[in-house]
């Protein structure tokens, strides 16, 4: 299957990344092998899944609740320790102006 | 097989050696190994000599259990409070978690000795171990060959002996298969036996921490002592209470041959899974022939499913909430965007390109929403498969370890070794690869027990047969500590 340059663009923008023109040239024929493998499974299920709604789930028990009682939470400055912060929160760029 | 855990606590407890000594050799052995293996990237000595101190502590008072005092090591994506935790990845380089997983909470309660953090695939993606940011670890027994991945620096710590016992996980093979390539015992828990906090997500429905030892035994040492419900995981179910009973009693057992496991198996791997059914079946074993038509699709099932989940769950790595972070930028998306681009490796990012690509719009139908559907049919036919058997026989991989560097240009052909491991992770099973014997090159070869979910301690069981019987006793490797 055929995955043109401008789309693996589109794909790394959603997926904010960024690819070189070198580094999206080599890309292609490598996406396309593992997209063409991934193609097999069309053998096994054939036409529109579209109406299917449900897909999976892998959670146990959700009967299953704790009592709502306040618990401890992690201390800031610990969450904070491995980040850019400032005074105890998250430090980033001026966002709005 | 050697129990390593069992001999050094009796050794511990009958206070022939202190778990500050016995702390000590093992240091000196990583000291002296690793340098040649690199099989741990951060290690803990100090820590490791207060958890020997609280270990002695809990002996002299009588309140040891197997594992008090015995060495081991974490895979690298395993949390560690205050301890690097970081994927084998540039993105999280210097990282440090600010809470324990639940299986080192355990362990650490319990007085284990923790040596360090182990090599692996960066964000344990990967079959060989060779896409850490910090090299590849090597294999013990051909040091020109991989480890196998993902948890490649734990099956080499142990292999090695520069760790009694050790912690990896497992998405489509990552603890069997290495154990496989190093000749060690690797199980996989049924999904939901083992909590996943503190595992460093890669693929959550798919996911699982598990042990990697020297022999049967000890995994089901192990296994016990980090299984169980954990109110942090709501995947997490309950395990039967009370030790798993090991017997190797295999009278009336009946194992299950699906041809489309050797379906592409190196024949000398096929002969030697096929010796050694036959020693079970001298045993009074009963071997039944089943078929899984599914298992032919559930390669490209798993690949699809685990990039999708793992695009999801590396969306987090945005230079704000973790360590690393792009050193110029002109904004807010160009700071996450720049920091991605740096801090990921060519095959994360090439797993993550996958799966934003199967779940966008216009695609997650044809890819997502069928490889779900198709991961059902492969459940249901394995279910069906233990209403004919109690324990499946297959190869843990269709080949022995890859020489260093093969890989690299065979990208396909490396995720087609994964054809034998990951149904059992696509449909949530137990499953434990253990060494049947040597090819030709005289390296190790693995095969897997599969069982149906929450039967661990029947796959454990039927695995000990080989344990019990000295059917396959690999040479032990020097340097290490031997005791």
């Amino acid at each position: 299957m055929a995955i043109s340059e401008k789309e693996i663009k589109t794909l790394a923008r959603l997926a904010r990344l960024d690819f070189s023109e070198e580094e999206t040239a080599k890309f292609v024929p490598e996406f396309e092998e593992i997209i063409e493998f991934a193609n097999s499974i069309n053998s096994q299920v054939q036409g529109d899944t579209s109406s299917i709604r449900e897909v999976t789930t892998r959670i146990a028990q959700l009967d299953e609740l704790r009592a709502d009682e306040v618990q401890e939470s992690l201390p800031s400055e610990k969450v904070t320790s491995n980040v850019h912060s400032d005074n105890g929160y998250f430090a980033v760029r001026r966002v709005v102006k | 097989m050697k129990n390593v855990i069992s001999s050094l606590s009796a050794k511990l407890r009958s206070g022939e050696l202190t778990a500050a000594q016995l702390t000590e050799l093992y240091i000196q052995a990583v000291q002296k190994v690793n340098p040649v293996i690199n099989a741990y990237v951060h290690t803990t000595f100090e820590e490791a000599r207060k958890d020997a101190e609280y270990a002695d502590k809990l002996i002299k008072e009588g309140k040891a259990t197997p594992l008090t005092g015995i060495p081991f090591t974490l895979k690298d994506n395993i949390a560690t409070d205050g301890l690097l935790t970081t994927c084998c990845s540039k993105i999280l380089e210097g990282f440090r978690p600010y809470y324990d997983a639940t299986v080192w909470k355990k362990l650490r309660e319990q007085g284990a000795v923790l040596l360090g953090k182990t090599n692996m695939d960066e964000f344990a993606m990967g079959s060989t171990s060779e896409t850490s940011v910090y090299g590849a670890p090597l294999n013990p027994r051909d040091t020109s060959r991989v480890t196998g991945g993902s948890s490649g620096g734990v099956a080499a710590a142990v292999c090695a002996n520069i760790a009694a016992y050790g912690l990896g996980s497992d998405t489509g093979g990552s603890i069997r298969q290495p154990a496989s390539f190093c000749g060690i015992v690797g199980f996989k828990p049924t999904y939901g036996a083992v909590s996943r906090y503190g595992l460093i997500a890669y693929g959550s429905s798919l996911d699982q921490i598990g042990p990697m030892t020297q022999s049967v035994s000890d995994a089901a040492t192990v296994y016990d002592a980090i299984r169980g419900v954990d109110e942090h995981d709501q995947t997490s179910a309950p395990t039967p209470d009370g030790q798993t009973k090991l017997t190797g009693d295999v009278r009336g057992l009946k194992i299950g041959i699906a041809r489309e496991f050797f379906e592409g198996i190196n024949p000398e791997i096929k002969s030697a899974i096929d010796h050694m059914a036959e020693e079970y079946a001298k045993a009074g074993a009963e071997i039944v022939q089943v078929s899984i038509p599914a298992l032919k699709v559930a390669l490209p099932v798993y690949y699809i499913i685990a990039c999708a989940e793992a695009s999801s769950n590396l969306g987090r790595y945005d230079g704000i909430r973790y360590g690393y972070r792009a050193a110029n930028y002109t904004g807010v998306d160009d700071m996450i965007t720049r920091t991605r681009t740096e801090g990921f490796g060519k095959e994360v990012k090439k797993r993550i390109m996958l799966g934003t690509y199967v779940l966008s719009s216009g695609y997650f139908d044809a890819y997502y929403k069928k490889a779900c559907l198709i991961r059902k049919t492969v459940e249901s036919q394995l279910a069906e498969c233990f209403d004919r058997c109690d324990v499946l026989f297959a190869p843990t991989a269709p080949v022995t370890a890859f020489p260093l560097g093969y890989s690299g240009g065979n990208a396909l052909e490396t995720y087609l070794s994964d054809v034998c491991t990951v149904p059992v992770n696509i449909a949530g099973l137990p499953a434990v690869s253990l060494p049947c014997g040597t090819d030709a090159k005289g390296l190790p070869i693995g095969f897997q027990i599969i069982g149906s979910k929450f039967d661990d301690a029947k796959v454990l069981d039927v695995a000990y047969f080989v344990e019990k019987h000295n059917l396959c006793d690999l040479e032990e490797v020097k340097g290490g500590v031997s005791l």
